[in-house]
């Protein structure tokens, strides 16, 4: 008699439920909607306004396109990100594989130097950055003292700086996402390498560094997409000296008030990350079917 | 034969952590230096520049960070809660595609975000939601994406067949929800919470778009008087800002107890 009595409320019930399943949604869903879908349609919208008020145009785009100084901000972006992702993806290995293979108790001790600078925060870092490279920081008056230069060296303000502080920053991501990838390559691979005679360096050579090709294809990705990206250490480190996209929008919506203008430039921001991260994945996940038939 | 690569792998390892732990040794000496231009004579060191922090100039927008993403932080942990229960947990029709909507800010720049959001309200007429309303907003947006997925992780995990003996026990679906959901999601979701304070408290990339005078925030005020000197008062600042977060962490710990999941894991 219950059972029956369940068997006949169970689908009324489901509907209601499955009304009920929605509801919580709505209050992240309007959120995201009025204060992130809305503006970006938003943006997109602005970028095809003419300054009259006329009809939709392409003209700042045209502009965009026209425009040396921009331009040559974009290309210093694209070339800024490709040398960090690299550095970080460099740099980021050793500490991976060390982390992925290491047992010693001194494991814990790198991880969480590894990871906790991401605490500190970019300011921090990139003050640390500014006292070390700035013409009347560590390095050049250090060389000063000691006589080795008379004139400071050019360590900030310019590409170099900007490299740097970006690569400090953004390492721990390239560390993590080596780190995923490195852990899935089974040590019993490395084990009997080595037992069959390869050195250590043919280890890493022919078995260790094509089956992370996934992990750096990912590494490289993250610190590509979050240099484009990054504010305020090319803001700092790079100065009035070396303007790249993220500078540069920011004086269009501040100071030029030019709002389509600054919305053309955001939008080819966009366009170059979204870009990149698809090919980007697309690479990755052909690269990881191939290595896993 | 084989000790010389492992010995080199090791000078590597040594100096890549160097590079990483320089920047901020640098900061904390600075911050206890004497003199404006930073000297590195241990002999002579000062705390007169923490003693100065002390000071409305920094201890207003200190305030108004810790009180922007202390809001952001609960804020995002609600409504995370909310679309990762009906995502995740309840598994609502189409939950797939709601789920890449809640994530989807994590896919556009921070930057590009901080402009269509200011461009958003400079146009659409909300001018005075400029400064505090819009940050907090803002930074909903930045942080509910991160909060969202982990929640929705420790939803997924959740053993059903626990909230099912509670329902044959006579439990109502509230004290389902307060008795056996919650506390098991708990450490997920106050590590998405301790995550989104951090990233709202260290916020730059957006923050940059929405303060007006009288409302900046901590790094915001950094950065821009960076931009003019290396005072060292600014290093005392970093150096303080980043106790008050690990102190905020191991706080969010005690209270939620995230590093459980840390603990509790396939291990």
């Amino acid at each position: 008699m219950a059972v029956i009595a369940f068997s006949t409320l169970q689908s009324p019930a489901r509907r209601v439920l499955s009304v009920k399943t929605f509801l919580p949604l709505l209050a992240p869903s309007i959120v995201l909607t009025l204060f992130f879908a809305v503006p970006m349609g938003m943006m997109i919208g602005i970028s095809f306004q003419s300054l009259d008020g006329g009809a939709p145009t392409l003209a700042s785009y045209s502009r965009f396109v026209k425009d040396g100084l921009v331009l040559a901000g974009l290309g210093r972006t694209v070339v800024m990100s490709g040398l960090v992702a690299v550095c970080v993806t460099v740099l980021a290995y050793p500490l991976a594989y060390y982390l992925a293979r290491s047992t010693s108790r001194w494991r814990t001790v790198v991880l969480a130097l590894a990871i906790a600078p991401e605490l500190a925060g970019v300011v921090l870092r990139t003050y640390g950055w500014l006292i070390i490279l700035d013409d009347r920081g560590f390095i050049n008056s250090a060389l000063m003292w000691v006589g080795v230069i008379f004139e400071p060296l050019p360590l900030s303000k310019n590409l170099f700086g900007v490299v740097v502080g970006l690569t400090h920053v953004i390492l721990p991501f390239g560390v993590l996402s080596l780190l995923t990838s490195l852990q899935g390559i089974s040590p019993n691979l490395e084990r009997s390498a080595q037992i069959l005679g390869a050195s250590r360096l043919a280890v890493i050579r022919h078995i260790v560094l094509p089956l992370s090709v996934p992990g750096i294809i990912s590494s490289l990705l993250v610190g590509f997409t979050m240099a484009a990206s990054a504010y305020a250490t090319p803001a700092l480190l790079g100065g009035a000296g070396f303007k790249v996209m993220a500078t540069m929008v920011y004086e269009q919506v501040l100071f030029y008030l030019d709002w389509p203008f600054a919305a053309v430039m955001a939008n080819v921001l966009l366009i170059l990350m979204v870009g990149v991260a698809f090919i980007g994945s697309r690479l990755e996940s052909r690269l990881n079917q191939k290595l896993h038939l | 034969m084989n000790r010389l690569p492992a010995i080199l792998f090791k000078i590597s390892l040594a100096a890549i952590l160097a590079f990483i732990t320089l920047p901020l040794l640098v900061v904390i000496a600075a911050s206890v230096s004497p003199t404006p231009a930073v000297t590195f004579r241990p002999s002579d060191w000062t705390l007169g520049w923490y003693a100065a922090l002390w000071d409305s100039r920094w201890l207003d927008p200190f305030l108004l960070s810790v009180k922007l993403a202390a809001t952001v932080s609960v804020a995002s942990g609600v409504l995370g809660a909310l679309g990762a229960y009906s995502v995740a947990y309840a598994k609502c029709p189409g939950h797939t595609a709601i789920m890449s909507f809640l994530l989807s800010p994590m896919a556009v720049p921070q930057i590009v975000k901080g402009v269509a959001i200011v461009l958003f309200l400079s146009s659409a007429g909300f001018f005075n939601l400029l400064g505090t309303p819009g940050l907090v907003v803002a930074h909903i947006v930045l942080t509910l994406p991160f909060v969202v997925r982990m929640a929705a992780t420790a939803m997924f995990n959740f053993d059903k067949r626990l909230d099912r003996a509670a329902r044959i026990l006579g439990a109502r679906p509230a004290q389902r929800i307060r008795y056996v959901l919650l506390p098991l999601i708990r450490s997920g979701l106050f590590s998405g919470m301790t995550f989104a304070f951090i990233l709202s408290f260290n916020n730059i990339p957006i923050s940059v778009f929405l303060v007006k005078p009288g409302q900046t925030t901590l790094p915001i005020t950094v950065i821009n008087h960076l931009e003019y000197s290396l005072d060292p008062v600014l290093a005392a600042v970093n150096v303080a800002s980043l106790l008050f977060i690990l102190g905020a962490i191991i706080l969010f710990e005690k209270i939620g107890g995230f590093s459980a999941q840390f603990h509790g894991g396939s291990k």
